[in-house]
């Protein structure tokens, strides 16, 4: 049994319930035992680095340093913002030590050491378990289902702090979700910004910025979406109905937490996918898996005009 | 008795700003043996000069110490000035109180003015052990190697050539003409390039002081400014070109089909080809590395079809030695690669294309037969986005240079696209609009005019598909929005970058470059053709990215310098080069093995007069010699002395400090 320091963050206790009991419900699949740090905090999010860079190293360095207790060697995030927030300040307190010796003073649970590696629960999935050990777990291939990955802005940004896949066109999830038998769309639109806490603050921002995205991934064919951070699933979700007013048009595409899928494939029954939980049904969507290819869209794209032409020569 | 002057220079407010000039000359003039110390505002104007030489007569001096900037600045013309007065000029020392201390003590004026006050204490003391010397006259090789077939290379040929001096051009591709070549008609004027180039190219072949050696690449240079020797690898063509005669039967045989290197890619030629239909030499070659027969053994159609049995698989790589005096550098630019852009979707979208290749296909013998098209569909675009600064200036992604032609060849890219195609639109995101030269400006506003091209002033953020267009968003930075523009094809206009091969063939030159890979000049304002390396010059994008009036002005720039190297049958060079005194040397050869010259051999001498025994001495070739010094730093038995710098010299130096 491998052993992954965990940090659900406060929405796997609230808005992303389902994240985090289908997240629970596939490692023990994987043979990965989480391990929650005791007494952790909240990340700061956008609230603190907002306010003061301080307390947005501070409030991360306590977790990390928390981390750095336990024995393993890896801490693994669900949330995009928790993740973005821990692996940034492990990023400057590494390239800064002057910066955890000041703050040192607000922090009393110990020294930064930089021992424990960052991870998104994407990254781990796809670098520390293996696209092979998923593929060999699978009992019900999602054969037929559609889907856009959409990453968010955190995920895999700034290249230089979360050196994980592309910061423009990641393929990670994709890889992963075709790897439980669904299939990937080619989804231009999986970086974009959803609008984020401006759910709050500004809400036309975010129907304007998410519905977009529901837009571009109707357009590209996909039954539902598959996303890695709870605000993001959320906007795309809840705020589904307001967009479709808005723009008037009709969606219907339910946003999937990836580990939602991998329960799925992994033989969990839906009722374990928390259905409940989601605005949008995913019903409709899960209906599609064991469809078989319509032969309509088998078309064969028109030949190169260019090579066409050299050819002739 | 030695009677020193010594000549202070401000350099303006260079030194003066920072060192106490007048404080300077007074502490000179305490120095023993120093007769008269002065300053200048400028030293090595005509009055500075005439200050130094009426110094010199009047006051009987025995040799000049000038505290002005670096003597590779103006050592020789204080040297000069030093000898119009009638005193070798090699009794000069040169105390570099700019570079050594004004310039890199800019906060304590007062440290800057006692060191300054210490360079020119040991400078008056290395010049009291000064020895009158005399330059060595060397024998010139008159002729020339060209590096490089493009217009560059080929323009510095001709000019030499024309001065009937012989000239070398090695070309790496099968034929020259170079980038231009691929051009379609060249900016502010719409010139057909290939008419342009092309006579030009035919002049090369049949010039009788020019010799082509195409399909070939440079080796090895040995030797120094006047006598260099080159080798030249040139690689096999497995096509005999004395009785092939260019019939282009085997061309059309071939089987094996490769991306076309001249179309950038968008078509594709034989295993065995001539670049392009106006190629010189138009003959063509076998691409060994997609050849079937020379890979497998298996084909050999183009032997069987050839009527005069030119093809020969068994030829080898050949390697050809030259003797020559000058090498003129001209081996052009390749493009940035944009794959970093991935929110422009590069490598994703095949409608984004790069300007060479879209230069391609309005290319009147392009693969289109000169009309743009959609690489997905082959459909003639009508909304054509052209994005400037893909790579240029920019620090994240690609380089921070300007490359200097994309705001020009864009918007000639605008008018060739008007012209095409007649009711398409173009649009051009761009940072600013650079358009310094000669109807450069009036060239711009003919773009936007003329063809009504819409020029955005802003920066793309992201490229994504709808249907089958790709919509382009972007910010009008005047407008202050963002905008959305849906565009049948995206054109990039991708960043200069140096040949790759440029830091290899510098470094076997012994030429510097910098850090992006460009060979670097001499001086970057009055010496720009030069290199630091006697008798290498530089033309074209060698030495930073350049349109073609440019290029062809710095080419005409290196003949001129290759001219006037070639001016007399010998050439002076300095005499600050090591001697040996044999009869303190030992024979150990250490001098030998550090000589980066390969300038000392060994030789046998009588151990006597008229002996019969012989012992083994370092001899140095006075032409080969640089005068570096090495083989005097490692001579135990202090034997090698290198004139100008002897040990007396250095060590009364550091006794006067």
């Amino acid at each position: 049994m491998k052993k992954l320091t965990y940090f659900p963050g406060c929405s796997a206790h609230g808005t992303s319930e389902e994240f985090d009991h289908t997240l629970r419900k596939v490692m023990k699949t994987l043979e990965v035992e989480l391990e929650e740090i005791p007494d952790w905090n909240c990340c700061g999010a956008t609230s603190a680095h907002a306010m003061t860079d301080n307390l947005a190293m501070a409030l991360p360095m306590r977790n990390l340093i928390l981390a750095e207790k336990m024995d393993n060697k890896t801490m693994g995030i669900p949330c995009a913002s928790c993740y973005s927030r821990m692996k940034t300040a492990k990023y400057e307190l590494e390239a800064h030590p002057e910066l955890a010796q000041k703050l040192s003073s607000i922090v009393e649970e110990g020294t930064f050491k930089g021992t424990v590696e960052v991870k998104s629960m994407l990254q781990f999935c796809y670098e520390e378990v293996g696209l092979e050990k998923i593929k060999s777990l699978v009992k019900y291939p999602l054969t037929g289902l559609k889907v856009a990955c959409y990453y968010g802005c955190l995920l895999t940004r700034p290249k230089a702090v979360t050196q994980f896949d592309s910061p423009e066109y990641p393929m990670s999830m994709d890889r992963l979700v075709e790897a439980l038998g669904a299939t990937a769309v080619d989804f231009d639109y999986k970086t974009e910004c959803c609008g984020a806490s401006f759910a709050i603050s500004t809400p036309e921002v975010v129907l304007n910025l998410s519905g977009k995205i529901l837009e571009m991934a109707k357009e590209a064919g996909a039954h539902a979406m598959v996303v890695a951070c709870p605000l993001c699933q959320s906007n795309l979700d809840m705020r589904q109905p307001d967009i479709e007013k808005l723009q008037g048009v009709k969606y219907n595409i339910p946003v999937f937490y990836f580990t939602q899928l991998m329960a799925l494939a992994f033989g969990y029954p839906v009722s374990d996918l928390l259905p409940g939980k989601h605005i949008v049904p995913i019903e409709p969507a899960l209906a599609r898996i064991g469809e078989t290819e319509e032969p309509a869209e088998k078309v064969t794209k028109p030949k190169k005009a260019v090579e066409a032409e050299s050819e002739d020569n | 008795m030695a009677r020193v002057g010594v000549f202070v220079c401000f350099c303006g407010a260079n030194i003066a700003d920072f060192v106490d000039v007048p404080a300077v000359v007074e502490e000179s003039k305490k120095i023993k043996d120093v007769k008269f110390a002065v300053h200048y505002k400028y030293m090595c104007s005509d009055p500075g000069q005439q200050i130094i030489k009426d110094a010199i007569v009047q006051n009987r001096l025995t040799s000049v110490v000038v505290a002005a900037c670096s003597p590779r600045m103006h050592e020789k013309t204080f040297r000069r000035a030093v000898a119009e007065a009638g005193l070798n000029p090699y009794l000069l020392e040169i105390a570099n109180i700019r570079e050594h201390s004004s310039w890199v003590h800019q906060k304590d004026k007062k440290s800057a003015t006692e060191k300054a006050a210490d360079l020119i204490r040991m400078a008056v003391a290395k010049s009291i052990a000064n020895e009158q010397l005399h330059a060595i006259s060397v024998p010139v090789t008159k002729r020339a190697l060209v590096i490089g077939g493009g217009i560059a290379g080929i323009q510095a040929a001709l000019d030499i050539a024309d001065a009937k001096i012989p000239v070398v051009l090695v070309e790496k591709s099968p034929s020259i003409g170079g980038r231009m070549a691929q051009l379609d008609e060249t900016f502010p004027t719409l010139d057909c390039s290939q008419c342009i180039l092309t006579p030009k190219m035919v002049d090369v072949a049949s010039h009788p002081y020019i010799e082509l050696i195409p399909y070939s690449e440079v080796m090895e240079l040995d030797g120094f400014v006047g006598n260099y020797k080159v080798k030249i690898k040139k690689k096999a063509s497995y096509v005999n070109f004395s009785t092939c005669t260019g019939c282009g039967a085997c061309q059309q045989k071939c089987p094996v089909k490769v991306p076309n290197e001249y179309n950038m890619g968008i078509d594709k030629r034989k295993a065995i080809y001539t670049p392009f239909p106006q190629a010189v030499p138009n003959k063509p070659v076998i691409d060994a590395n997609h050849c079937n027969m020379l890979l497998k053994g298996k084909c050999g159609i183009c032997a069987k079809v050839c009527e005069k049995g030119a093809i020969d698989y068994t030829m080898k790589d050949e390697i050809i030695e030259r003797e020559i005096g000058a090498v003129v550098v001209a081996t052009g630019y390749d493009l940035w690669d944009p794959k970093p852009y991935e929110e422009y979707g590069v490598g994703r979208f095949k409608d984004i294309i790069t300007s060479l290749e879209f230069e391609r296909m309005v290319s009147a013998n392009g693969p289109t037969g000169g009309v743009p098209v959609r690489p997905s569909d082959g459909k003639v675009p009508k909304t054509v986005v052209f994005i400037k600064c893909i790579g240029s200036r920019d620090e994240a992604k690609g380089i921070e240079y300007c490359s200097k032609i994309c705001c020009m060849y864009t918007a000639k890219h605008a008018i060739l696209l008007h012209h095409k195609v007649h009711d398409s639109h173009a649009y051009i995101f761009y940072m600013d609009i650079r358009a310094a030269g000669k109807g450069y400006e009036e060239f711009v506003k003919r773009a936007q005019v003329e063809t009504g091209a819409t020029y955005l002033r802003g920066r793309v953020s992201k490229i994504y598909r709808k249907d089958d267009k790709l919509i382009v968003r972007g910010e009008d930075g005047q407008l202050g929005q963002v905008v959305e523009v849906e565009a049948d094809l995206v054109v990039l206009a991708t960043a200069i970058i140096p040949n790759k091969d440029n830091p290899d063939l510098a470094r076997l030159l012994g030429v510097s470059y910098d850090k992006y890979g460009y060979m670097s000049e001499a001086h970057p304002k009055l010496r720009p053709v030069e290199t630091a390396k006697a008798g290498i010059f530089l033309a074209g994008c060698t030495q930073a990215p350049k349109d073609i009036p440019d290029t062809v002005s710095q080419a005409s720039a290196c003949a001129a310098k290759v001219c006037g190297l070639f001016s007399g049958d010998t050439m002076q060079k300095d005499p600050m080069i090591s001697t040996v005194n044999t009869d303190n040397c030992s024979g150990c050869q250490n001098c030998i093995k550090v000589c980066p010259y390969q300038a000392i051999t060994a030789e046998e001498i009588p151990v006597a007069r008229g002996s019969k025994e012989m012992r083994i001495v370092a001899k140095i070739n006075e032409g080969v010699c640089q005068g570096c010094g090495s083989c005097a730093a490692v001579c135990r038995s202090m034997a090698i002395s290198l004139a100008g710098f002897t040990d007396s010299q250095i060590i009364n130096e550091i006794v006067s400090i």
